[in-house]
């Protein structure tokens, strides 16, 4: 079965071409990055903006780099929510003009269902897995004890860490998008700023960031006034050391509770490398796979996947009444 | 038998939708109606029974007439995207045209001015000028205060603010431009976003 993957709930207008959940045959993504860095982070009016341009083009691409006709195609898998409502808009209107144009089935797919199903696509899946979501705006731990089936065990109860990554990028100068220079500096840094690891041992599968984000910005602000040199490095090193702490922590509780066959990470902050390393050093009973990193950031092969699984499971297709939703429960 | 020539126009960047479907410049269809901010929702699916109702097919069209706006920017990339993407898997003739311009053509007055509210005294206006059915442009889409825009007209002259287009008036003017490039078919905003224009200070 070949899936049109279509995902634009943010900054990336991205159109895949997916086999059975897990042979992709194209995944053009255009990203707008180096557009809204200027900005400090996703400015929705201009990713709308973007998404327009762009949307014809990347569709082509796809089907082009695909070998295939639309005619070949058997299922599009287009991203509901959450997101950006006007960058979802054009994506989900895209996709329902080539189901009219072609009268092929269309189904709305919930993106972190795609961040999960990024993981079929190179690994497969073996059940009961657990799922720890990992983005900038998402943090949560899902129970999947059958595909397309999932059970949210826990989430943060403020922000998101890679919005907290973002953050802590921002005061300590390195730009946006912030994720991706912390962890490099954390590679040559020590932890020896003694950071918080918030809800560590709270008992539940719940996560909070902000208290910890407050906290390292105040001593940075603390540091400076009192004119102590502040090693970057280091300060990068004890924020990653400390979240990936609790990440890891609460994955390995919940793993043990629930007595998962696999452990899966998903999502933008699962190309994260102090994560990964630590996940696999700290799990070693069972299996722990990431995404490739080309699948960890959005893409529509993930939304493809995910949605040959959806379907699978509900047998049935959508309408052309698909709408976009800003929130959305994946449960 | 010559084939015939049909034609869809699209508009979606007011509160009204606008579908339209001419077949040899003769309107055999249309859809004007009032959304509560869903053209994303109903759009298809109107235009699916537009299309039932003429029996033919999307892959049936052999031209589409586009709003660009001005107009509200969420609900005008709905009516391009979908437009766009139109005529870019069939490989059609693609013709974009003010959606102050269809606005103005429903009106039979001579002096018309096509306004689309744009708050805090401000609106997307164009200025028109019609006879014999003929609509043309004096003063072209703008956006600003509403009041400076109407001290430089001094002559008697019609406001428009809505009403269904005369696709047919539209299609005899000087007001469609053709798309060369589908995949560089954006919307006319009129107006950079905030964010740029804070960055630019
Ligand atoms: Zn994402």
């Amino acid at each position: 079965m070949n899936v049109l993957g279509v995902e634009t709930s943010c900054d990336e207008t991205s159109v895949s071409v997916v086999r059975d959940g897990n042979v992709v045959l194209a995944n053009e993504v255009l990203s707008q990055i180096d557009i809204h860095k200027a900005y400090g982070g996703v400015v929705p009016e201009i990713a709308s903006r973007e998404h327009i341009k762009g949307i014809t083009y990347v569709f082509d691409q796809a089907i082009k780099n695909a070998n295939l006709n639309y005619e070949d195609i058997d299922l599009i898998a287009v991203t509901k929510g959450p997101g950006l409502i006007g960058s979802l808009l054009i994506g989900i209107n895209a996709a329902k003009v080539i189901s009219l144009n072609y009268n092929i089935p269309i189904i709305g797919v919930h993106h972190i269902s795609g961040h999960i199903y990024a993981n079929y696509i190179e690994q497969g899946m073996e059940f009961p897995l657990l799922a720890l979501v990992v983005s900038g705006g998402h943090t949560e731990l899902i129970l999947m004890k059958e595909h397309f089936s999932f059970i949210k065990l826990g989430e943060t109860q403020d922000d998101a860490v890679g919005e907290a990554y973002d953050k802590i990028a921002r005061v300590l100068g390195l730009g946006y998008p912030g994720g991706p220079v912390v962890d490099r500096l954390a590679g040559s840094g020590v932890d020896n700023l003694n950071f918080p690891r918030p809800m560590i041992q709270s008992g539940d599968f719940n996560f909070s960031f902000s208290g910890l984000k407050s906290h390292v910005i105040n001593t940075h602000h603390n540091m400076k006034q009192r004119n102590i040199a502040i090693n970057i490095d280091d300060f990068c090193a004890s924020f990653q050391e400390a979240v990936t702490d609790v990440l890891v922590e609460k994955t390995i509780q919940a793993k043990n509770k629930f007595k998962v066959k696999q452990v899966i990470v998903a999502g933008g902050v699962a190309a994260n490398s102090g994560l990964r390393k630590k996940m696999k050093e700290k799990i070693t009973d069972i299996p722990v796979f990431f995404p490739k990193m080309k699948f960890c950031t959005d893409n529509a092969a993930m939304i493809g996947a995910a949605g040959y699984f959806q379907y699978k499971k509900y047998g049935k297709a959508d309408d052309l009444y698909i709408n976009g939703y800003s929130r959305l429960d994946l449960e | 038998m010559k084939k015939s020539l049909k034609r869809l126009a699209i508009d979606t960047a007011t509160k009204y939708i606008y579908l339209a479907l001419l077949i040899d410049d003769k309107e055999v269809a249309s859809i004007y109606q009032v959304g509560d901010n869903d053209h994303s929702v109903t759009i298809l699916p109107l235009l699916e029974k537009l299309l039932d109702d003429a029996k033919i097919t999307l892959k049936d069209i052999d031209e589409i007439i586009i709003g660009i706006g001005p107009g509200s920017y969420t609900g005008v990339r709905i009516g391009v995207t979908v437009g766009k993407m139109i005529g870019y898997l069939n490989n059609i003739s693609v013709f974009q045209v003010s959606s102050l311009a269809l606005i103005a053509s429903s009106s039979k007055k001579n002096k018309i001015l096509s306004l689309i509210d744009a708050r805090r005294n401000n609106a997307f206006m164009a200025y028109f000028n019609q006879q014999k059915n003929t609509l043309e442009y004096i003063k072209n889409d703008t956006l600003e205060n509403i009041e400076s825009f109407q001290q430089n007209i001094n002559e008697k002259y019609e406001i428009v603010e809505y009403g269904k287009p005369n696709i047919k008036k539209i299609i005899k003017s000087n007001l469609l431009v053709k798309v060369e490039d589908i995949h560089k078919l954006t919307p006319n905003y009129l107006r950079i976003t905030e964010a740029e224009r804070n960055l630019e200070k």
